[in-house]
């Protein structure tokens, strides 16, 4: 007995995606990735302080202060308490401890990783119908997970870094294998991508700042102890060694973190994988038209393709790097306008 | 486990006395009389994480935050054999088949009130009555495509009608996720049984779905939609929008052209053909009912009435809700089907009448009165439990306002035992199957359990502290030849 098959071939057309889910899915991965750049950098900067805090007092103040303009959030705000109970117990808190508090689990605070993560949920569960399963359940452990660290915090700050990170890759890795590789795929690349960009465009300006204003007086090993911490800052440490034998050259780590071309962490590497994702999604929505943030992906990452160190160094590095967060928050805007307001 | 549990004088779904389990569900009571109490408390701590980790919660009003609650879920599942699902299953149908009638009537001939079946005056006055469905004409001439009967059984164990939910009725989700539930914590219950299964349900509604679409002969576009994330069922919402595959949208996703309707998407406006939709009559269009809804859309209406689109329910089916209406039922299965109801209704008085306002004004104390367009257990009055001074106060409402309110004697439920840390406690429940309209009746073979868990208490309402069980329809026993 022969069965008609004819029918499970019939070319359809490419579902329609709700803007205001594309809208959701974009941020939703832009959230889990910054989450997950704030415990890395969290992570590592008390591990430096660690290792160097007492080494370099100066640094210290300062190394807190970097954080928080990477971090784009302000001073914690000063404890009150009018009660006075609490009183001694603050003044006794290191003030490192209290800034790692506030950048954690504040609501207060925007970019806490709490609220990072509670806002990726948000976007989450506004799309379950979307998005797969597992990555709404991961994602909403994730947040309950977080929920209930407060606890444990103080015996392993790394362990709950840690928890996020792994969390993260995760979530990366479940859009990577349940979802089809559709419109609502690329959304999430899109977002995790320029996510990526702009974060490590921002470790590198401010570091290059901080610590080429502090040159001179650091000897030679803390001054790598640093520049180790900025790559592992960018999950790159490991990568950079394989490439780079030696000390620890800034202008180096920069060009490594901005031109690299095959590693997932480089600007260069993220500017084409999101340039691939939007001109994926203009394909298969629009198929005639010109995009605009195509268009500015496209040209940035030509130029970062043909780009000599010599570059980078005349504008200066903190420079180059803003030059770059301009391109792609022009990019952002225009998706935007193109694809989530109609 | 069992061995202090009382069966307190009402029907108890297990025990047809003290000590002696009911037939179909003597297997059940063996396993769990094995278990000794920490294998309870782990499989229920297994259910607890499995919901909340999945994010099954429902959103309680009135915190700044919003609390976000898992339903409690009790791991003992309720069995209903095959015959007494049999009755259940036809009365269902008899019951959704001449609603419908009834709404197309209304909306149309109106014969049932030419013929002074039902007095005009009691459909006119009804709240939710919609004078601009008067006339229209609507897709299959299906009005409640999806309902959500309340059964209760009696002292003795007669299964009766309490309710229909006519309009949007929720919690098939739960039934649903119940079954997963129970199926991953205690898989081996199940090994005794054969159990009727209900994961077809989401096929079945878009199955539904598709039937009502005036687009004939092209793939239509289904979605649903919500209120938002923020509404207290959103997690339904979201559920069966991915079981069937399709969208999730909110008014604001909306766009009316030209008669259409139109959903924003990336690549622009696409047509809509069909939309379950879980919003109140209400909020669906502020150019026609209430001009303060954020949650509509402008112009649905008219596209509606046009017959560019379909709404599943029907716009207008909640004056088959009204509680002054449902008296009634019983008369309308005479009137439009010729037949004798199969389930039966809880008598009920309707202050509208003078007799009846009369007879309910001087037994306050042992009635039910309830507001006729309230839900969730809002607005009632428990004349039995309730102060002196209360009962005064009904009495001057009900004496102000008749026609809103009905009063029932007081229904003793069945109960159920129910997981109290290390024992067994009786616990009132009811019953709400789902029916399906579309092509034909399709009843759910099972629903939602839902518990009173506080002792004593007959209200099973989520809002009110209620809890679910998974409820088992079986198989019929093969007959031996």
């Amino acid at each position: 007995m022969s069965t008609d098959t004819s029918k499970f071939f019939v070319t359809r057309p490419p579902r329609p995606m709700l803007a205001r889910d594309a809208d959701s899915v974009y941020w939703m991965s832009r959230y889990v990735e910054r989450a997950e750049h704030i415990a890395r950098i969290l992570l590592v900067n008390s591990n430096l302080l660690i290792d160097v805090g007492d080494l370099a007092p100066e640094l210290q103040e300062r190394q807190w202060q970097s954080l928080m303009s990477i971090m784009r959030v302000g001073e914690p705000p000063p404890v009150t308490d009018p009660v006075g109970v609490l009183a001694t117990a603050m003044t006794e808190t290191p003030a490192p401890h209290r800034v790692a508090q506030y950048m954690t689990f504040s609501t207060d605070n925007p970019n806490s990783l709490f609220n990072c993560i509670s806002r990726a949920r948000e976007n989450a569960r506004g799309v379950r119908e979307t998005i797969s399963a597992e990555m709404w359940e991961n994602l909403n452990t994730l947040y309950w997970t977080l929920r209930d660290a407060p606890a444990r915090f103080d015996e392993s700050p790394e362990d709950v870094y840690r928890q996020m990170m792994i969390g993260s890759m995760l979530f990366q890795g479940l859009s990577d294998q349940t979802l089809q590789h559709d419109q609502r795929w690329h959304f999430t690349q899109l977002g995790k991508f320029l996510e990526r960009i702009d974060v490590t465009a921002r470790v590198i300006a401010t570091k290059f700042t901080l610590l080429k204003s502090l040159e001179s007086k650091l000897e030679a090993p803390i001054r790598n102890i640093h520049w180790m911490s900025v790559l592992r800052s960018c999950c790159s440490i490991e990568a950079y060694r394989r490439n780079n034998i030696g000390d620890m050259e800034p202008v180096r780590v920069a060009t490594f973190l901005i031109l690299e071309p095959d590693f997932p962490r480089s600007i260069r590497f993220c500017v084409t994988q999101a340039h691939d994702a939007i001109a994926s999604i203009r394909a298969e929505v629009h198929p005639q038209a010109i995009d605009p943030a195509e268009r500015a992906l496209g040209r940035l990452k030509t130029q970062l393709e043909y780009a000599e160190a010599s570059e980078i160094l005349r504008p200066g590095v903190p420079q180059y790097c803003e030059r770059i967060q301009q391109d792609i928050l022009e990019a952002a805007m225009a998706i935007q306008a193109t694809y989530f307001l109609h | 486990m069992f061995d202090q549990y009382e069966v307190n004088g009402v029907f108890d779904e297990m025990f047809a006395e003290r000590g002696q389990a009911r037939p179909h569900y003597a297997a059940v009571t063996r396993r769990l009389a094995k278990l000794n109490p920490a294998a309870l408390d782990r499989r229920r701590r297994m259910a607890d994480v499995s919901f909340r980790n999945q994010g099954i919660t429902f959103t309680v009003y009135g915190d700044a935050r919003g609390v976000e609650k898992t339903f409690p879920f009790d791991l003992v599942p309720r069995i209903i054999p095959a015959n007494e699902w049999d009755v259940i299953e036809r009365g269902l149908e008899q019951r959704i088949t001449a609603l419908n009638l009834f709404c197309r009537d209304i909306y149309h001939e109106q014969s049932i009130l030419k013929e002074r079946v039902i007095p005009p005056e009691l459909i006119y006055g009804a709240k939710m009555f919609r004078r601009e469905m008067i006339g229209v004409d609507v897709p299959r001439d299906v009005y409640i495509h999806i309902c959500g009967t309340d059964l209760i059984r009696d002292r003795d164990g007669r299964y009766l009608v309490l309710e229909d939910n006519g309009r949007t009725p929720s919690g098939v989700s739960y039934v649903l996720e119940n079954r997963a539930v129970m199926k991953r914590v205690s898989p081996s219950m199940f090994s005794a049984y054969r159990v009727r299964a209900i994961e077809d349900y989401p096929y079945n509604l878009l199955r539904c779905l598709r039937y009502v679409s005036p687009a004939r002969g092209e793939e239509p576009t289904i979605v649903v939609m919500t209120p938002g994330i923020y509404n207290s069922a959103y997690f339904e919402h979201s559920f069966l929008a991915r079981q069937m595959g399709v969208e999730l949208v909110e008014g604001s996703d909306l766009v009316i052209e030209n008669g259409f309707v139109y959903m924003r998407t990336t690549a622009g406006l696409r047509k809509i053909d069909v939309i379950y939709r879980r919003v109140d009559d209400d909020f669906l269009d502020p150019l026609c009912f209430r001009p303060d809804s954020m949650l509509g859309v402008a112009g649905l209406m008219n596209a509606y009435r046009l017959g560019n689109v379909a709404l599943v329910n029907a716009a207008g089916t909640g004056v088959a809700d009204d509680k002054a209406v449902y008296p009634y039922v019983p008369e309308m299965i005479r009137f439009y089907l010729k037949q004798e109801p199969i389930l039966h209704n809880v008598p009920t008085h309707i202050c509208a009448r003078a007799e009846d306002r009369q007879y309910v004004l001087e037994h306050l104390h042992e009635l039910v009165v309830k507001s006729t367009n309230e839900s969730g257990g809002y607005g009632m009055l428990m004349g039995h439990q309730a102060t002196a001074e209360e009962r005064a106060e009904f009495a001057e409402k009900i004496k102000h306002d008749p026609r809103n309110f009905i009063a029932q004697p007081v229904v003793e439920l069945s109960q159920h035992p129910t997981l109290f840390d290390d024992h067994f406690e009786g616990r009132r429940v009811d019953l709400r199957p789902y029916i399906l309209y579309g092509e034909k009746a399709i009843v759910m073979p099972g629903g939602l359990t839902r518990v009173a868990l506080r002792k004593g208490s007959l209200v099973v309402n989520s809002s009110q502290g209620g809890g679910s069980k998974d409820t088992w329809v079986l198989e019929e026993e093969p007959t031996a030849t």
